[in-house]
């Protein structure tokens, strides 16, 4: 399967401050790829490095086979980026940030422009300093998706759109990736991941927490323990070797016991909180 | 690259014409008063040109402001060079840095086109605008002159505002650069710039210890009263404003693309 994104020990620090640490993963061809992690953990500066908006001190980012510190215009070419702040010229109406946006690339995208429009119900017409944020959000999805791009980077796309347009959203994804395309999904929603994506990578800190498929992740030896014990109600999410807890339970009082595969949002907060 | 171009152009489309309709009328209504005003300034002429300093600084020891010429190198002159070198400024200082003070540099730069690209699109903007500024004040001027009936030594008007575009240039590069080097607007700065060295040129006129030192403001080789008086040009001025403009564009290159995204 061939690998759209690869990236292979990459750090980047902001002066002093740490940005991210010998991250390295990547993400295959036709998948919906769920990037995870707290606020500050280091998503959204591996995305623009990914992009090339921000110059990384080490390691290396292949987009589509190509090499994103040579080859960025063309890599940005078949890339449909979506910030998670929207943010356009306030001045300008919503037809000309879309057709702006179409331009730089050098393609028409009316008919598919025109169709998102259609779909997210989008007034082309309105002026930018006159839109919600949920409605700068659409714009942005226009925008990201009128050039029928091969990789599409999502960052917190469905914060500010209503369940309707969530759904909506989600619909055109999977259309676009049966075509072909692949999808990054940086999100907080985990819901969103559970439903959308096959494979995750958790950031923490600057570092990779792991990278595995979400039924991995929640087949993993993190387990949800109910318990009774000496008379008191203990609940915990475990993670380890069940022989070890067998141990520590011997010569207590187990009234109750029940040992279950915790719900993805419980191991998510358990990467988080490690 | 085109798109960038033509968006900046639009962008700065209103300025244009209100810094025109500013500057250019404010030209023009001058030269329409001229020949209301000319009997009552003749009286006033020699007295304008032995007020010492002050008629050094504004250059009406070299021409009487009872002439076309004169009134033109002293009035519309003054207006013309600072309300071109503002407008310059202005235009000059929000064209880079407002990308990431109104927060759409991520979609600008997440765009297919490179940092270098976006300069060279942007610079071409504001020497566009500030071109189109130039002919549209140049041409109301000559419009009143012509109303007026009066002659003017047009050779030397012509190079005067070849020489007031030049410098708006340098003073545009400048700001260029300052642009690039900031996140936020810095407009009042461009015009504190602007201002700085008119300043500059005034004083370097009237103290004579400055007077060797006076090539260091570009308003020094765009004067107009030493222009039209003389048909001249202080080379040495203008080629260190030729050099500064070209050191400007290289900085504007040099940091704006290695800059990362603002967090």
């Amino acid at each position: 399967m061939n690998k759209v994104i690869e990236i292979n020990h990459l750090t980047k620090h902001y002066g002093k401050h740490r940005g991210v640490l010998d991250i390295s993963f990547h993400v295959n061809e036709g998948e919906i790829f769920g990037f995870l992690g707290p606020n500050g953990a280091g998503k959204s500066t591996t995305i623009r490095s990914m992009l090339g908006l921000i110059r990384f001190e080490t390691g290396s980012i292949k987009i589509l086979g190509k090499d994103i510190q040579k080859d960025k215009e063309t890599i940005l070419n078949e890339i449909g980026y979506m910030p998670s702040e929207a943010m356009f010229y306030p001045a300008m109406k919503v037809k000309d940030i879309i057709r702006m946006a179409a331009d730089v690339r050098k393609k028409d995208c009316q008919q598919e422009a025109e169709k998102l429009c259609e779909r997210l119900q989008v007034d082309v017409n309105k002026k930018i300093s006159d839109l919600s944020l949920g409605n700068r959000k659409k714009v942005s999805i226009i925008c990201a998706m009128q050039h029928k791009p091969k990789l599409f980077v999502f960052d917190e796309p469905t914060s500010g759109l209503d369940p309707l347009m969530q759904t909506e959203f989600f619909k055109l994804i999977r259309e676009y990736v049966a075509g072909g395309a692949t999808c990054m999904l940086s999100t907080h929603v985990l819901s969103e991941v559970k439903q959308h994506c096959k494979n995750v990578a958790i950031m923490k800190e600057g570092r990779l927490q792991c990278v595995d498929t979400v039924d991995n992740i929640t087949k993993t030896s993190t387990k949800r323990i109910r318990m009774l014990r000496d008379g008191k109600q203990e609940d915990f999410i475990f993670k380890g070797d069940l022989n070890d807890l067998s141990k520590e339970l011997v010569g207590h009082d187990i009234a109750d016991i029940l040992i279950e595969e915790p719900p993805l949002e419980e191991i998510f907060m358990h990467f988080y909180q490690e | 690259m085109f798109t960038i171009y033509k968006h900046e152009i639009k962008t700065y489309i209103k300025t244009l014409l209100i810094w025109f309709a500013c500057v250019g009328g404010m030209g023009l209504m001058c030269i329409l008063l001229f020949s209301s005003m000319q009997d009552s300034m003749e009286g006033m002429a020699e007295s304008f040109a032995s007020m010492g300093a002050f008629s050094d600084a504004f250059g009406m020891n070299q021409l009487s402001i009872a002439t076309l010429t004169g009134f033109y190198a002293t009035e519309i002159g003054t207006i013309h060079s600072l309300g071109g070198t503002m407008f310059a400024a202005i235009i000059s200082t929000t064209m880079l840095s407002k990308e990431e003070d109104g927060h759409t540099s991520e979609f600008l730069f997440s765009l297919p086109i490179s940092r270098s690209k976006v300069i060279t699109a942007k610079w071409c903007a504001s020497v566009t605008h500030i071109l189109l500024f130039n002919v549209l004040c140049v041409g109301i001027y000559l419009l009143g002159i012509t109303i007026l009936g009066e002659e003017i030594a047009m050779k030397e008007l012509l190079l005067y505002h070849v020489l007031q575009l030049m410098m708006q240039l340098e003073l545009a590069a400048i700001c260029y650069a300052i642009s690039a080097c900031s996140k936020k607007n810095k407009f009042g700065l461009g015009l504190g710039i602007v201002l700085l060295f008119y300043a500059y040129d005034l004083i370097a006129r009237v103290i004579p210890a400055l007077s060797d030192y006076k090539i260091l403001s570009p308003f020094s080789y765009a004067n107009a009263a030493d222009i039209l008086s003389t048909g001249t040009v202080l080379t040495e001025a203008l080629l260190l404003g030729v050099g500064v403009l070209a050191g400007c564009i290289c900085i504007t290159y040099m940091v704006y693309t290695k800059k990362d995204l603002a967090a």
